[in-house]
């Protein structure tokens, strides 16, 4: 039955599931149905378990509502109330669709970065197939070590880290491309992500939008309005309050003329200096000079301002909407949100960005003198340990001077009448006593008999080993972390592993073991991972006599 | 005519420490410098016979200097065609006779000009090689268009190593190996350490030879097919070259040590000061855990 600590958001009664009477509960983390007159739940689903909900048509005699989960089942509840099912299921599913994507985040979340994990690192998933496929540890274990990083993270941070944030298009208005509709109309086509980047650049419709629907206006009704209203259009002449984006306007308005009040903060850059400077008529000679008061605009002149400064605040809007980053409305603080003619607080930034743009302007990073690591001077003192370098010292023959003198004289004596005698060089016992010891099996050739091993062994053997070296090296490296053994989650931890370490020689190692045996010379192969596995036992060991010795 | 595309240059250096030699002749008649040069000739003949671009360069390195028996300055190639000393009877091809004709004459001389010195009794075999070396480039200067040199260095050594020629060896080792030019070793009596890093180093053949009267099957059998052939031959494997460096301080084999980041000085222990360059060096020592005092019971 239901915990009694949960919250009930919503109860709706006569709703049927598998054609039996009962009343719907929606709860704070999941969804249940109990049968009438039971009051137990037969069907109980968690939010994070549920990837959709659909509904029945408008049109269809029963009224119902599905919900699809991740698993792939589905449950059918239909509302069967004469007078209020339209009304109760509508209800449920709003409070669905509010609640619903909460809950998928997480869930969702982690599964993906598991799946990425794993198909990002080749090593990772033959790991993860020999270790949690073959059911060695447990899937929680495995991914305890690696996915704790993750969770603690920032999310923030984490996304920034691994995605970039995408820019808006400069002409997503012009995407929008209205289309005819064969009579007097026009159609829009709206995507989400166009409405994503008119909310991103113009905040104040943003704000219009979050305010009227849908209380006032529905979504449809809305966008009309926004396409209808002249704060869309290209003469913007503000035609009275009735449009309730004349604010808009108004509020676009002052934000271009704090923006060109603010100005450029690099101070290399002189936009007034750009202003446009015609001859105009009499080349130059006009005695009065052209005044620039809106009082005397001809209706064309001030029509192709309105533009030119309609296009300009567009463009500020979407580079403004595009270094504001994340929306986050507490970033009232930072550099960038003075790009925007809606912030307050910029002036107080003006004195860095300025030296920094000057010093920017004057300094160029590879004339500069190169800054070199300080060294040390190499100073020797006992150089002549040089001279003999890395060699052991070995016990010279001591001669003494008269035996050098003797040895001299013998051999001068003797290569004072050498002559070369080719023909007596190699006795026929010597030689043959030479080709025996040069032949193979002879007592020059004993060392050359072990061949390379992984000559001798196949390729996939090979293979195999490699990857149960990668597994026990797992295993093993979580056996030894969790010495020294200070707290009981790592008593626990060593007890587990052991058991898993002896599990994974049971059904790994010794058949493999036994495979290689069967089929192939008798090379040692698995000596040293049977060796790591007995020294991970009898520390296991010495660590449990320990800690009995402690207990008594 | 067209010159042949691939010349092959061995160079023999052998060694006739006197001293040692002496002393051999006096522990084994049977097998004295003389029977040495004589294995030494009929390997450089056989080379010489094999093809007719084949080379031939013997030194002797001596405890004085090291000194080039073949070819000798005094040789010039055509004119002691007619000298009855240099022909002998029985029909030999010519270059082979004159060859051996220069190297028994150059060896007399060295050994007659042997001086006695107490100090310097260790043969100079680093010299030898080096000058093996300065040889073979320069041959490899004379070349014609279009022909290849192949060489190879043989070293016969008798004596012992001498530790002070450690620096000079390593470099000529290394020269060798740049030049892709092969040190082979053919040792007699003691192992030398240094040769077997050679002979690993530059892809030579070491082998320390059980009887000496038989050295010039040995010769024949292991060093005389040069490195193209020898894949095709089973010869002795190569040994195992312990390269393990000795500490600077004890001279005693070390494998795991403690280097001078500065002078590159290998200690066996650590010191806050290097020896040799007198940098200071700190280590972070590891933390004291400080025992926990358990709190006594108070007997009520």
């Amino acid at each position: 039955m239901a915990a009694l600590s949960e919250e009930v958001l919503l109860v709706l009664k006569k709703v049927r599931q598998r054609k039996q009477d009962g009343t719907l509960y929606l709860m704070a983390e999941r969804i249940a149905w109990s049968p009438e007159g039971k009051d137990r739940f037969t069907v109980s689903h968690l939010y994070a378990d549920i990837r959709c909900q659909k509904i029945s048509p408008d049109g269809k005699a029963k009224i119902q509502l599905q919900l699809v989960l991740h698993t792939g089942e589905s449950t059918t509840f239909h509302f069967s109330n004469e007078s209020t099912a339209l009304k109760d299921r509508d209800a449920a599913k709003e409070l669905l669709q509010q609640l619903l994507p909460k809950f998928k985040k997480k869930a969702n979340k982690e599964l993906e970065e598991k799946n990425r994990m794993l198909q990002e690192d080749p090593v990772l998933f033959q790991l993860y197939k020999d270790l949690v496929v073959s059911q060695v540890i447990s899937a929680d274990e495995f991914w305890a070590n690696r996915l704790g990083d993750i969770s603690n993270a920032d999310p923030a941070l984490y996304n920034n880290n691994n995605k970039q944030e995408v820019g808006i298009s400069g002409a997503f208005l012009a995407d929008i491309r209205p289309q005819t509709d064969g009579c007097n109309g026009l159609r829009y086509n709206l995507t989400a992500d166009i409405i994503e980047s008119i909310f991103r650049t113009y905040p104040a419709v943003k704000q219009k939008y979050s305010e009227n629907v849908p209380h006032n206006l529905t979504e449809k009704e809305f966008w009309t309005h926004f396409f209808q209203s002249h704060y869309f259009h290209r003469d913007r002449i503000n035609t009275g309050t009735q449009d309730i984006f004349s604010e808009c306007a108004k509020q676009d308005e002052k934000g271009l003329k704090s923006m060109v009040v603010q100005g450029v903060k690099n101070p290399l850059v002189d936009l007034l200096s750009l202003e446009d400077k015609t001859l105009d008529e009499g080349y130059g000679v006009r005695t009065a000079p052209p005044s620039t008061s809106n009082a005397n605009r001809t209706v064309k002149e001030s029509s192709n301002a309105a533009i030119i400064k309609r296009f300009n605040h567009h463009s500020a809007m979407v580079l403004a909407a595009g270094s504001r980053k994340g929306e986050t409305p507490t970033d009232q603080a930072s550099e960038t949100s003075s790009t925007d003619g809606n912030s307050k607080d910029s002036d107080f930034f003006q004195p860095p960005v300025k030296k920094v743009k000057l010093q920017e302007a004057i300094e160029y990073e590879d004339l500069q003198r190169e800054n070199r690591i300080k060294t040390v001077a190499l100073n020797l003192k006992k150089s002549d340990r040089y001279a003999h370098g890395p060699v052991p010292l070995q016990s010279q023959h001591y001669t003494t001077s008269q035996d050098i003198i003797n040895s001299v004289n013998y051999i001068q004596h003797e290569m004072v009448n050498y002559k070369p005698n080719l023909t007596q060089v190699l006795s026929s016992t010597a030689a043959s006593s030479a080709i025996a010891a040069l032949s193979p099996g002879g007592i020059l050739m004993q060392t050359g008999a072990q061949q390379a091993i992984n000559q001798m062994i196949p390729t996939e053997v090979q293979g195999e080993l490699k990857h149960l070296y990668a597994a026990a090296g797992e295993l093993l490296r979580h056996f030894w972390s969790c010495f020294p053994v200070n707290t009981p989650f790592l008593e626990e931890k060593v007890i587990k592993m052991k058991s898993n370490l002896e599990r994974f020689q049971m059904t790994k190692l010794c058949p493999f073991k036994e495979k290689i045996q069967r089929q192939y010379l008798s090379t040692n192969l698995t000596g040293h991972l049977e060796e790591m596995f007995q020294t991970a036992y009898s520390k296991f060991h010495i660590w449990q006599t320990r800690r009995m010795m402690r207990k008594t | 005519m067209a010159a042949e595309d691939e010349i092959s240059l061995l160079v023999i250096v052998v060694d006739v420490n006197p001293i040692w030699w002496g002393q051999q002749a006096q522990r084994e008649p049977e097998f004295t410098l003389s029977k040495c040069l004589d294995a030494v000739m009929v390997l450089g003949n056989s080379h010489t016979a094999m093809t007719r671009t084949n080379k031939l360069a013997v030194i002797a390195s001596h405890c004085q200097d090291s000194h080039f028996l073949y070819p000798s300055k005094n040789w010039r190639g055509g004119d002691n065609v007619g000298d009855d000393a240099c022909s002998s009877g029985d029909g030999k091809y010519e270059l082979l006779s004159v060859a051996n004709n220069l190297i028994a004459e150059e060896i007399r001389n060295v050994m007659s000009k042997t001086e006695v010195r107490g100090n310097s009794t260790d043969t100079l075999l680093a010299g030898s090689l080096a000058k093996a070396l300065c040889y073979i480039n320069r041959v490899s200067k004379e070349l014609e268009v279009g022909q290849d040199l192949k060489s190879r260095i043989l070293v016969i050594k008798a004596a012992e190593d001498c530790a002070l020629q450690y620096m000079n060896f390593m470099n000529v080792i290394f020269a060798a190996q740049k030049q892709n030019i092969l040190i082979d070793a053919c040792v007699l009596d003691s192992d030398s350490g240094l040769l077997q890093q050679a002979c690993d180093i530059t892809g030579g053949l070491y082998l320390k030879i059980p009887h000496k009267l038989a050295l010039a099957q040995y010769l024949l059998w292991v060093f005389l097919p040069d490195s193209e052939q020898r894949s095709q031959l089973v010869l002795p494997p190569p040994a195992h070259v312990d390269y393990r460096a000795a500490c600077f301080c004890h001279r005693n084999l070390i494998e795991i040590g403690y280097v001078c980041s500065v002078c590159l000085s290998i200690f066996c222990n650590f010191s806050p000061i290097c020896t040799t360059c007198e940098t200071a060096f700190k280590i972070q020592l590891p933390q004291m855990v400080k025992p926990k005092k358990k709190k006594l019971k108070q007997a009520t």
